[in-house]
């Protein structure tokens, strides 16, 4: 299967993407623009598995029933662009030039930043245990970084789009606010400068990983049974969206592990299916085109931050 | 300071050195560069012995002035992972800010290290590695060669569109100069230089007095990297695209274009082995090719994923300037 995308990519990169950089003088990016087809085929791959996977299982065990999946359509445009469009590229863009930069910084200033299989030696000979100790680590602080967003006013006042959704289904995982997602961005570069870059030779597993956060969208009356506690499952992530836990005030925020709400007690394991939404956030967020959307998360965003005491996009305070 | 482990061979390496009594099978490793891993081949059998990690991203090899140990760079893992070049075992590491491209000078004092995505060229001490000089003179250093009485050095800037050139006497820059649209492989030849531009299908010759451009010769889409072979009878340019890639062969006095081989996959490092076989490894098949000159037909070998520089342990019993010393 590698070896397959790996032909495939050198032929997108010598047939359709270097004939762009030829053209507009960037062949510098050469190098990485074949690293760039790997990671759009894999995200092309990641969708085609996920939609294969969950499709047929949210047809055959829905927790709703939906009589038009209209507000569904953003949320593909959303997948195609986080997984296999531009925002890839950019965000790869903007982490290789701003972790390049603050390396050479440290280095100058006479540090050479270490890896995390540095900093273990064993670990080198264990680049799978590497990786999933890479994961562990992103997700507790992907954990803490959602938890945040649910707790500053403004910041969930982005993060409203994602929870505005009624009806959530395995394409729900990628809409977010822009700017939300510049956050993200940036906590991870943060992460990235203390730990390294995590090793990226195993596309597979991080597809794997995307598709369990996919999966724990679906609508798929589906529990893990005692494996709940060890991978986040569509009901326990159901049970973050259900309208009630929408706002500052919330649980189940893991995206892989549950293991870190278990430890700071805002797991919530009760064998319920929550109708999902957030009630406060204007109709806009739910069921608007993807640019009305952007640009209401954004008034609310900015309301937030300027006019604090005004309830977010003329509906209740949160 | 090497960090030491222990340098046992692998099961494979061992089994393959007992099958022909105590002559090692001669080996070629290739750098994964997105695979994160380095694969060693068994020459004779064609077969991939070992895959040894690395950090992140090995790329380009040097080996040490006496010979005994290959140095791998990992850029984005700082570090050079040292291997024994005859059999291909681990030796650690060395701590290195991102090596891309390194090259022993050839009187054997400094060792040079392009720093491609900090934008360094750094000067080592060959014998202690204590950095001995950090220049900063553009975007993206990425290859590089050197005068043969070690006086200069020359590195091309992938990203400026430049060629740098430092004295080593004085550890000074001696001049900057505008070269083409990407240059990249960088080679001393007859007094000149030879400089792949990548996004202008061919090379330049240079002077290296002053850096001016004094020939110029199509080769193929995304000329990438050059080499001599052995003899001095032919000079390879490998042409990574856009469209076909390939290999030219040129005439190194007159740098006329021989013969093109279509060669697909992405060829960049090459290396020669005495039996004239051209061992290429192919960045977007993950896969070493072997190439006959002659029929050019080639065979390949399934290795890790976007393979990079490559060694041939073959190249110990060579006399003069390796090839890898000079790319």
């Amino acid at each position: 299967m590698d070896r397959f995308l790996s032909n495939l990519a050198g032929y997108m990169d010598q047939y359709a993407v270097l004939p762009v950089l030829y053209h507009f003088h960037w062949m510098e990016w050469d190098d990485l623009a074949f690293d760039w087809c790997l990671v759009c085929l894999y995200g092309l791959l990641a969708v085609l598995v996920t939609y294969a996977i969950c499709w047929p299982a949210e047809k055959l065990f829905p927790i709703e029933r939906w009589n038009s999946q209209k507000a569904v359509l953003t949320d593909v445009f959303y997948t195609l662009l986080n997984r296999v469009g531009i925002i890839p590229i950019i965000t790869f863009l903007l982490f290789y030039q701003a972790q390049s930069w603050f390396t050479g910084v440290l280095v100058e200033a006479g540090f050479i930043p270490p890896t995390l299989d540095e900093l273990i030696p064993p670990l080198l000979y264990h680049p799978i245990l590497t990786f999933f100790i890479y994961a562990l680590i992103l997700d507790f602080a992907d954990y803490w970084r959602h938890r945040l967003s649910h707790s500053f006013r403004a910041w969930y006042a982005l993060h409203a789009l994602h929870h505005a959704q009624r009806q959530m289904s395995f394409w729900s995982d990628d809409r977010n606010h822009f700017f939300d997602d510049i956050i993200s961005f940036l906590w991870f570069f943060a992460i990235g400068l203390v730990i390294g870059i995590p090793p990226l030779q195993f596309p597979l597993l991080i597809l794997l990983l995307r598709f369990i956060e996919s999966f724990s969208h679906a609508n798929i009356k589906l529990s893990f049974g005692p494996l709940e506690y060890v991978l986040v499952s569509p009901r326990f992530h159901r049970l973050h969206h259900g309208l009630r836990a929408a706002g500052r005030v919330s649980c189940n925020y893991g995206g892989v592990f549950p293991f870190w709400d278990i430890i700071f007690r805002t797991a919530d394991f009760s064998p319920v299916w929550m109708a999902t939404g957030d009630a406060k956030a204007p109709e806009a967020l739910a069921t608007g085109s993807y640019l009305e959307q952007q640009i209401c998360g954004a008034k609310m965003f900015f309301q937030a931050l300027f006019a604090p005491k005004r309830p977010l996009g003329g509906g209740q305070p949160t | 300071m090497i960090t030491r482990r222990l340098a046992l061979a692998t099961p494979f390496a061992l089994a393959a050195t007992k099958a022909l009594g105590d002559t090692p099978s001669p080996i070629c490793m290739v750098m994964n560069s997105a695979g994160a891993s380095v694969s060693t081949i068994d020459m004779n059998s064609r077969q991939v012995i070992a895959t040894e990690p690395a950090y992140r991203e090995p790329s380009h090899w040097a080996l040490t002035p006496d010979r005994q140990t290959l140095y791998v760079c990992d850029a984005s893992g700082n570090a050079l992972f040292a291997f024994d070049p005859h059999t291909g075992s681990p030796r650690g590491h060395v701590k290195v800010a991102d090596p891309y491209q390194l090259g022993y000078s050839p009187d054997q004092k400094y060792l040079l290290v392009n720093a491609l995505r900090l934008d360094f060229v750094d000067v080592y001490d060959a014998t202690t590695l204590a950095l001995v000089k950090r220049f900063k003179p553009g975007q993206w250093p990425s290859h590089l060669d050197f005068s043969p009485d070690s006086r200069w050095s020359f590195s091309s800037l992938q990203k400026s569109d430049t060629l740098f050139s430092i004295d080593l006497t004085t550890m000074t820059p001696r001049w900057t100069v505008k070269i083409g649209d990407t240059p990249a492989g960088v080679l001393w030849l007859n007094g000149k230089l030879i400089v792949c531009i990548m996004g202008e299908d061919g090379i330049v010759e240079v002077d290296p007095t002053d850096g001016h451009i004094t020939r110029r010769q199509k080769t193929g889409p995304g000329a990438h990297n050059v080499f001599l072979d052995e003899d001095n009878n032919i000079l390879y340019v490998s042409n990574r695209g856009p469209g076909d890639t390939s290999l030219s062969a040129l005439d190194p006095v007159t740098l006329e274009v021989k013969r093109t081989y279509a060669i697909q996959g992405g060829p960049d490092d090459i290396e020669i082995a005495p039996d004239g076989k051209i061992w290429i490894a192919l960045r977007y098949a993950e896969a070493v090719a072997i190439l006959d000159p002659a029929s050019g037909n080639y065979d390949t070998i399934p290795v890790g994923r976007s393979p990079h520089g490559i060694y041939l342990s073959t190249c110990l019993d060579r006399k003069g300037k390796l090839t890898a010393e000079i790319i």
